[in-house]
């Protein structure tokens, strides 16, 4: 299960709402105690993606290298990545799939016409074939 | 230095001293000394995963020399992880 802060969520919400009609994404940080996991900060990053950002995403590395510095010098951990899509539901895509890493939650939040409409997370596997959705927990929007 | 996540494979160290003068040989002797570690990052036919990079201080290995990158002993390889996504 993952849990969401208050101020994280807002963070979220508000990165995703502000990229639309864009695909956002970001890093999420904070604690793991084995499947129980705490979302406490979430710093939005840059969508590297050449191209319509309105249907693909990509992180930079170096971007993830700086999330998970921060993370650490906070005491923290990076734990997830979210990134949103505009005006379709919150599911796991191939592309999502096929480009996703095991060691993360992946949050994926819905945003229909600029506003956001509800999340799921989900937690892909080794061969980047098979995602299994994992609990969310998170605010009233 | 280790992505969280992987720590539970390294006795839960974020960083680990290694000897290898190439990034083929750290990792090799990484992998060696912490043997779970070895399936995240390698695929059963021994080619690094494709949500693998290898970064040697602040440089992706894929723009060096690849795993024969020459690797000094005050530099720091970091495993990042490849993330992209969309509907």
């Amino acid at each position: 299960m993952i849990r969401i802060d208050p101020d994280a969520w807002q963070v979220m919400l508000r990165h995703a709402e502000a990229t639309f009609p864009n695909e956002c994404c970001g890093a999420m940080i904070g604690s793991a105690d084995g499947d129980a996991k705490l979302v406490r900060q979430a710093l939005p990053l840059e969508n590297a993606h050449i191209g319509s950002q309105a249907t693909r995403y990509e992180l930079r590395p170096e971007d993830l290298l700086k999330a998970e510095k921060a993370a650490r010098s906070s005491g923290m951990d990076l734990i997830g990545i979210f990134h949103s899509h505009p005006d379709h539901d919150a599911y796991f895509s191939e592309t999502d799939l096929k480009n996703s890493c095991p060691w993360y939650s992946f949050v994926v939040l819905s945003v229909k016409a600029g506003r956001y409409n509800h999340a799921k997370s989900f937690l892909p596997n080794m061969d980047q074939t098979a995602a299994e959705e994992e609990a969310l927990e998170a605010p009233a929007a | 230095m280790i992505p969280t996540p992987l720590r539970q494979y390294t006795d839960k160290k974020d960083s680990i001293e290694v000897a290898g003068a190439s990034v083929a040989e750290i990792l090799g002797a990484l992998t060696t000394q912490f043997p779970d570690l070895r399936k995240n990052l390698y695929t059963d036919e021994g080619k690094l995963r494709s949500f693998v990079n290898v970064y040697v201080n602040d440089e992706d290995i894929r723009y060096l020399d690849k795993h024969k990158t020459a690797v000094a002993s005050t530099d720091t390889v970091t495993i990042v992880p490849s993330i992209a996504g969309g509907r």
